[in-house]
């Protein structure tokens, strides 16, 4: 028994399987996480290596060549960069995407095994370390006070730090721009040297009497007492009363020679939100966690943390990354309902029957349930990719059900009833409906097998459409004709509201028919001109493709911005602070669009996981923006960005800058960067090439931004020389003198003071008034074995020298790298006037200039997915011509591809459109979308032809009897796209040059197909004809029938 | 003794078999997936491409005042659905045993 019978004869069968497939999916969708991407194994691995006292050079030729040399063998490798700076090599690994990154690690930790034996004695064992997308904050709050500000910190670590770190999945929590507390001895030179006491002597003071000491146990009477000395301190001002020496008898105190300050670190990052001074918290996550559960987690535990702290600190969020999500994932359900609505509409307006309509819109829901099982099973999310997946299949998984019911009413018709009708008419199309199914699975398949960049991407969606697509055939093979059977009634005589909604559109769609079938009546008897013209319509459709330019990916609109603003090294964050807040209050009075705006400055302690991740410095700014939501406002992130970089190109104080949309990083959203790689050698050679390409690209070519060179400047620094000879005249050695000058400057740490359970440092360092100048550090005392004191500008001298910058490395060359962000032209045009400027510089034979960066990416992707396009072409047509057991039929329906591409080409002229990885997968798809037309035109002529029609009669009949079919199918497709195409929710840039590529390309193709194809198949139908005949009278010519009859 | 040779689309089968045991017709011959195209305008029935429906054949040796009953029953059914095609034969019978 064929399935279709079975499923007829047992409804509560095949009733009760689908409802369980629906409660299965439900079940699997209530339990989905919600994220933004599907998982992402990210792809790259840095082994660092520290080589104390070694320079950039020294640390070139012995770590990072060595290191480079064998790690190039890793398998899988992609690229292989490395940066060489004073006393630390890194070399980072860029693997293929979607390989496993333990195996990596491991084929890496092998690989470093045999070079170590090779790397400097002194230099320490490499590390490995992993990247991931875990490091990007979930969530960055900022914590504003006033009163409070002296205790933020520890306010802040004991009552939200240390309360989110308790939440499941929270990697960690850390508070940057709160100065930690911190007990300073602040010496004055110039007594200590009348004592001869030296900040060593003091620090070991100080630790002597800050203990407690256990001193045993003792027994007294019955009972055994422990004893111990409680000798810390238990304010910090007792330290002013530690002896620490003595002079003519007197005892000498520490508040002789020193000042003891309870203040804050020194030199320690500070955080300003809306111009109010505060720090900020940074959430990130665990490897593997959901953004959106920690994200809602976090939101909830806020309001009660709120409760604990004190009135005047007060918690905002700076940027929830769930936010982002959560509101693209919205935006995408609501896409899909209203595809879902749209395909009713168009399903209803054709069918004009209820109850058919409702048996095809039935199969939606059930198809979509279905691929929600396979995301559970697999571990996947509610996602971009999977959402989108689900939108893009709802137009395409009522065409099967469509061309049953279609059928199976005509049997009813005819006078079937309804049950052997359903039968007999599944039957008769089932092959069809296979092979037009099998041609959409040789489009979407092969996605699912696409590596690199766009696998990642394109996996979630190859395997949800071809699970859809299977389980619609299923579906229109079981589910429809058993509902068709038991609901399906032969309607004569319909009632007068039907006639009166109906009567319209049923005239209308008669009338498109006789129209339709005059046309192609017409273009098969004018084959050549109809011919000329659509080869006219061909060439002049693609006369646009000059204007439509090309990009890697569509950059979206996040509402975040990060900007960080490098001022001349050296200048004080006091500088530096005026201006970050001179600036971003003017951006924010002049910014409507701007909701918050903060910022950071100063150097991030070591503490700091997320700070010491940055850059940082003194002469640095770090702002975050964020803009109100996207549908309250008429700036677009970029214009912003865009008018920030022109504030900031006209300061003469700013050094350089980086404006940029901080999501995401790596790869989504953002705009395209450009890198033009200048290898070789020589320093000074690829120096001048770099700064001449920079100056070329800021004045020659518009719609380049934000260019820069990656060498940095040599940064200029004092540095001592110690004379060995003066040295060791006084018995002392470089070792000695440079702990002594660090002692002094940077300060020893002399202990721990203990409150409330709580440690914090006491350092001792010179005041501060007598660090100021290269006198004071001149002047420093150096004490030798002998006790004699010299004075370090008898030892030694200082001067103002420039260290080398870091060293980068691409591929095992020395590279420079010159980047430019694209805004207001395209990735092809840029990168062709780029060519042009460097061919206008004159660059030695040993130096290559390349241009990489997002291009590179693009090219490669755009390879891949070009020889992906030809392997679904190949695929599709092997499944038409095994469907008609012709290779001649698939050849006409492949007609159709081409118009597709016109239909692109307009449709991307007039929306202004790029060409991208996104269109270019709509394009790819659009192969399996538009041929399915042609397939069920052909299919039809064919029948026709077997019934005995002539050629011309077949075609024409053909054309008219299926012109409803096709127009329905395509109009589900086109209306299902529509609301991915206009959607403006956020995240929507993503998916709309696919959705429109579908559009353009299905609406222009299938206008084509329905002439081109009759012209086209009456034409080889005739050629076959002729052969047919020709071979036939040579067969029945009457000296081979002589033959014949021997 | 007559018999009665029924030729009909299988979409009518059901009906068929029903008709058949109104009358309390118990014996019959059922052939299935028979092909073959009417006379005047009745459709091929192939199970082809072209012409995908089928026929079934029903032989069944009724009781001659049986014949007209069964004739105008079948004949009543053509009729509602003209389309699909429905004949009826009736032969002698020379002998049965």
């Amino acid at each position: 028994m064929k399935i279709y019978e079975s499923a007829v004869r047992k409804p509560i069968m095949t009733a009760l399987v689908f409802v369980g497939v629906i409660i299965l999916g439900l079940f699997s969708l209530r339990n989905l996480p919600v994220d933004l991407m599907p998982d992402i194994d990210m792809n790259v691995l840095m082994v660092v290596t520290t080589y104390q006292g070694a320079s950039a050079a020294d640390i070139e030729t012995n770590v990072t060549r060595p290191l480079e040399n064998v790690l190039n063998t890793v398998p899988n490798l992609k690229e292989l960069t490395s940066f060489s700076r004073e006393n630390r090599s890194i070399v980072m690994l860029h693997f293929e995407f979607g390989k496993d990154l333990d195996e990596l690690t491991n084929d890496v930790r092998d690989k470093l095994n045999l070079v170590q034996a090779m790397l400097p004695d002194a230099a320490e064992d490499p590390v490995i370390m992993k990247f991931s997308a875990d490091m990007i904050p979930v969530i960055m709050l900022s914590a504003t006070a006033d009163k409070s500000i002296p205790a933020l910190y520890r306010i802040l670590d004991d009552n939200v730090a240390n309360r989110l770190a308790r939440i499941e999945g929270v990697g960690a929590a850390s508070i940057a721009g709160a100065p930690q507390r911190e007990i300073h001895v602040y010496v004055d030179p110039i007594k200590m040297e009348a004592h001869r006491l030296t900040v060593e002597v003091l620090a070991q003071k100080i630790g002597a009497e800050n203990l407690n000491v256990p001193a045993g146990s003792m027994d007294i009477g019955n009972e055994t007492f422990s004893l111990r000395v409680q000798g810390e301190f238990t304010d910090p001002n007792q330290i002013n009363n530690i002896i620490v020496g003595s002079f003519a008898g007197k005892p000498i105190y520490l508040s002789d020679v020193a000042t003891v300050v309870d203040g804050f670190e020194e030199r320690a990052q500070e955080n300003y939100t809306n111009g109010v001074q505060g720090a900020m918290i940074v959430v990130q996550k665990q490897s593997g966690a959901n953004t959106v559960e920690i994200a809602n987690e976090v939101m909830k535990a806020l309001p009660e943390i709120q409760k604990n702290l004190p009135p005047d600190v007060k918690l905002e969020v700076i940027n929830d990354t769930s936010d982002n999500i959560k509101k693209t994932i919205a935006g995408l359900e609501e896409t899909v309902l209203l595809a879902f609505l749209f395909v009713m509409i168009v399903v209803l307006f054709f069918l004009g029957r209820w109850r058919a309509s409702i048996i095809i819109i039935l199969t939606i829901p059930v198809s979509l349930i279905a691929s929600f099982i396979y995301l559970y099973a697999t571990g996947g999310s509610l996602n971009v990719i999977s959402l989108s997946s689900l939108s893009i299949a709802i137009g395409m998984v009522v065409d099967d059900a469509i061309v049953v019911l279609e059928n199976i009413t005509t049997h009813i018709e005819r006078g079937s009833r309804p049950k052997s009708a359903a039968v007999h008419a599944t039957n008769e199309v089932s092959l069809s409906i296979v092979a037009s199914t099998l041609t959409l699975i040789a489009v979407f398949f092969p996605l699912t097998l696409v590596t690199g960049f766009a696998g990642i991407l394109f996996k979630e969606l190859g395997w949800i459409v071809t699970i859809i697509m299977t389980t619609s055939l299923i579906c229109a093979m079981t589910l429809i004709p058993m509902m068709s059977a038991h609901m399906l009634r032969l309607d004569r005589n319909p009632t007068k509201l039907t006639l009166k909604i109906y009567g319209p559109i049923q005239r209308f769609l008669d009338k498109l028919d006789i129209l339709y079938a005059q046309l192609v009546n017409w273009t098969v008897r004018n084959r050549a001109k109809t011919l000329i013209l659509t080869t006219l319509f061909f060439f002049a459709s693609l006369v646009p493709m000059i204007t439509v330019g090309t990009e890697f990916f569509p950059a979206s609109d996040g509402g975040f911005i990060s900007a960080r603003v490098e001022l001349p090294i050296g200048t004080q964050m006091e500088i530096t602070k005026d201006l970050a807040m001179k600036l971003t209050n003017k951006w924010k009075e002049e910014n409507p669009e701007i909701e918050m705006i903060s910022f950071n400055v100063g150097q991030a302690s070591s503490f700091n996981i997320f700070g010491s991740l940055q850059a940082s410095g003194s002469n640095i700014f770090s702002a975050n923006i964020r803009m109100v939501e996207l549908n309250k406002r008429s700036v677009s992130v970029y214009e912003l960005i865009e008018k920030i970089q022109k504030e900031l190109d006209v300061l003469p104080e700013v050094a350089k800058y980086n404006v940029s949309t901080g999501q995401g990083g790596m790869m989504m959203g953002g705009q395209s960067q450009l890198a033009i790689e200048i290898y070789g050698y020589d320093f000074k050679e690829t120096d001048r090439i770099a700064r001449e390409l920079q100056t070329r690209l800021d004045n020659n070519i518009p719609g380049l931004s934000n260019t820069q060179v990656s060498r940095e400047e040599y940064v200029p620094e004092y540095q001592v020389d110690f004379d060995r000879d003066k040295l060791a005249l006084h018995g002392l050695n470089i070792a000695t003198a440079s702990i002594f000058l660090k002692n002094r400057i940077n300060g020893l740490i002399a202990s721990l003071y203990r409150e409330d359970g709580e440690e914090y440092m006491v350092r001792i360092s010179y005041d501060p008034r007598y660090r100021q100048s290269l006198a004071d550090v001149e002047n420093i005392l150096i004490y030798n074995n002998q006790g004699q004191a010299i004075r370090i500008k008898d030892v030694g001298t200082v001067v103002e020298r420039f260290t080398p910058p870091t060293i980068e490395r691409k591929d095992r060359q020395r590279v420079v790298t010159v980047s430019a962000t694209i805004s207001g032209t395209t990735m092809d045009k840029a990168v062709a006037a780029i060519q042009g400027e460097i061919d206008k510089i004159d660059i030695p034979s040993e130096i290559i200039v390349d241009i990489g960066g997002a291009y590179e990416d693009q090219q490669e992707t755009f390879a891949d997915l070009g020889l992906l396009f030809i392997i679904i072409v190949l695929l599709v047509y092997i499944v038409m011509a095994s469907q008609f057991e012709s290779l001649t039929y698939p050849f006409i329906i492949m007609f159709s591809v081409p118009f597709g591409i016109s239909g692109v080409v307009l449709i991307m002229w007039l929306t202004g459109g790029t060409l991208n990885l996104m269109s270019f997968i709509g394009l790819i798809m659009l192969v399996g979308i538009v041929v399915k037309n042609g397939i069920v035109l052909v299919d039809y002529i064919n029948l026709n032809r077997e019934r005995g029609m002539g050629i011309i009669r077949a075609v024409v009949a053909g054309g008219r009897s299926r012109l409803r079919p096709v127009l329905m199918t395509t109009a589900t497709t086109i209306f299902g796209m529509l609301p991915l195409a206009l959607s403006q929710s956020e995240g929507s840039e993503m998916w709309r040059p696919m959705a429109l590529t579908v559009i353009g390309g299905l609406t222009v193709s299938t206008i084509l197909t329905l002439l081109v194809v009759p012209v086209f198949y009456s034409l080889a139908a005739a050629i076959g004809v002729r052969r047919q005949s020709k071979k036939m009278a040579k067969k029945f010519a009457p000296e081979n029938q002589q033959a014949m009859s021997y | 003794m007559k018999a009665v040779f029924i030729h009909f689309d299988q979409a009518h089968k059901d009906d068929v078999i029903r008709i058949l045991d109104k009358y309390m017709v118990h014996g019959f011959t059922l052939w299935d997936n028979t092909q073959g195209r009417g006379t005047r305008n009745g459709e091929p029935h192939y199970g082809s491409h072209a012409w995908p429906s089928l026929n079934n054949s029903i032989m069944t040796v009724v009781e001659n005042d049986m014949v007209s009953k069964l004739k105008t029953a079948l004949k009543e059914l053509d009729e509602i659905s003209p389309m699909l095609g429905l004949r009826v034969f009736v032969l002698n019978v020379e002998d049965v045993y």
